[in-house]
């Protein structure tokens, strides 16, 4: 099997202000990946409006992307028409499902959406007590189930998980642990562990750190903006050790 | 009326929690620490016109502060190296 070049960027935060800039720096991306991965917060205060500068900027690029929501861009309640408006302009977007991308013969798969906190094991909230705090766990607990039963109804070559929210702490180092809990969950972690991926991709953490890996051992990226400092970072996949 | 003079505990924890919540802003990794007479902003954002409207914000929140804007731009450099996994 071939090797296969994955191109990843979080937290873009696109808006009127910014508009333009960003798509300057994909400018030949297509030479050095073959798809593009956009882990959430794509705008900055989820509005639909800002939803379009997102599609423009990410339109009609030569190589297919996907992408999920982030917090950001649920917080005008708009998620849904951004959702649409991304979607109209030709771009995959993940709501706690999958996707297979087809590319030239090798087949991607791809599983995830936003994601959600309650923390890492032995340090994390659980469904106890108030009926608030039992709605937040449940949230993530729900939304890990339908990523498990869609990473293991993916039949693709390579597998990845694109999430906003982080799947470990490794990745948050640099980040104040009190609020580690609003920043990702183990049960992220473990759906994917359950059923296996290539690789895991995240943002939401700016001042976190790239690197980590899941106690299941499948290679976690935060490629936050802040973090990676570059228009995007590019992943190869070892096909058969030459990558 | 803002007396953040009575209350020097909280204001960093107003003007960050103001930050996130204001429609101007909704910036929700913006240090703020205050020594002082003085209010200090770090982090990252990508734009100018950001940076600004977070300064105006927070002066407004912790009036006869005296503001230091520390924010940084985010760097988005050309792609560089690629990982092999
Ligand atoms: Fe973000
Ligand atoms: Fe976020």
């Amino acid at each position: 099997m071939r090797d296969l070049r994955i191109a990843a960027v979080a937290d873009i935060h696109l808006g009127e202000d910014v508009r333009g800039h960003y798509r300057k720096k994909l400018e030949g991306i297509e030479q050095r990946a073959e798809v593009l991965l956009v882990g959430g917060d794509l705008t900055r205060h989820g509005t639909v409006q800002e939803g379009r500068v997102v599609a423009e900027e990410l339109r009609d690029l030569p190589i297919p992307v996907v992408a999920v929501l982030g917090n950001h861009d649920y917080h005008s309640d708009a998620n849904k028409e951004i959702i649409e408006v991304l979607r109209d302009a030709g771009i995959t977007v993940l709501d706690d499902d999958s996707t297979v991308v087809p590319l030239d013969g090798l087949r991607l798969g791809v599983a995830g959406g936003k994601g959600f906190g309650g923390g890492f094991a032995g340090k994390c909230a659980s469904e106890f007590g108030e009926p608030e705090t039992k709605a937040f766990v449940r949230h993530t607990r729900e939304i890990a189930e339908r990523w498990r039963l869609a990473l293991k109804g993916l039949e693709a070559d390579h597998k990845v998980v694109l999430s906003h929210y982080s799947p470990v702490k490794d990745t948050l180092t640099g980040e104040p642990p009190e609020i580690y809990p609003f920043l990702g969950s183990y049960l992220l972690a473990e759906a994917a562990d359950a059923e296996g991926a290539d690789l895991f991709v995240h943002g939401h953490a700016h001042a976190g750190t790239e690197k980590g890996m899941t106690p299941g051992g499948i290679r976690v990226r935060n490629v936050a903006l802040p973090v990676i400092e570059h228009a995007y970072v590019v992943y190869c996949l070892n096909g058969d050790g030459d990558c | 009326m803002e007396t953040p003079h009575y209350a020097p505990h909280y204001v960093a924890a107003r003007v960050q929690r103001v930050l996130a919540e204001d429609d101007r802003t909704n910036e929700l990794g913006i240090r703020v620490d205050v020594r002082g007479e003085e209010l200090f902003l770090r982090g990252q954002v990508s734009s100018d016109e950001r940076r600004h409207q977070i300064e105006d914000v927070a002066r407004e929140t912790a009036p006869g502060l005296r503001v230091h804007n520390e924010i940084k731009l985010v760097e988005v450099r050309e792609p560089g190296e690629e990982e092999h996994l």
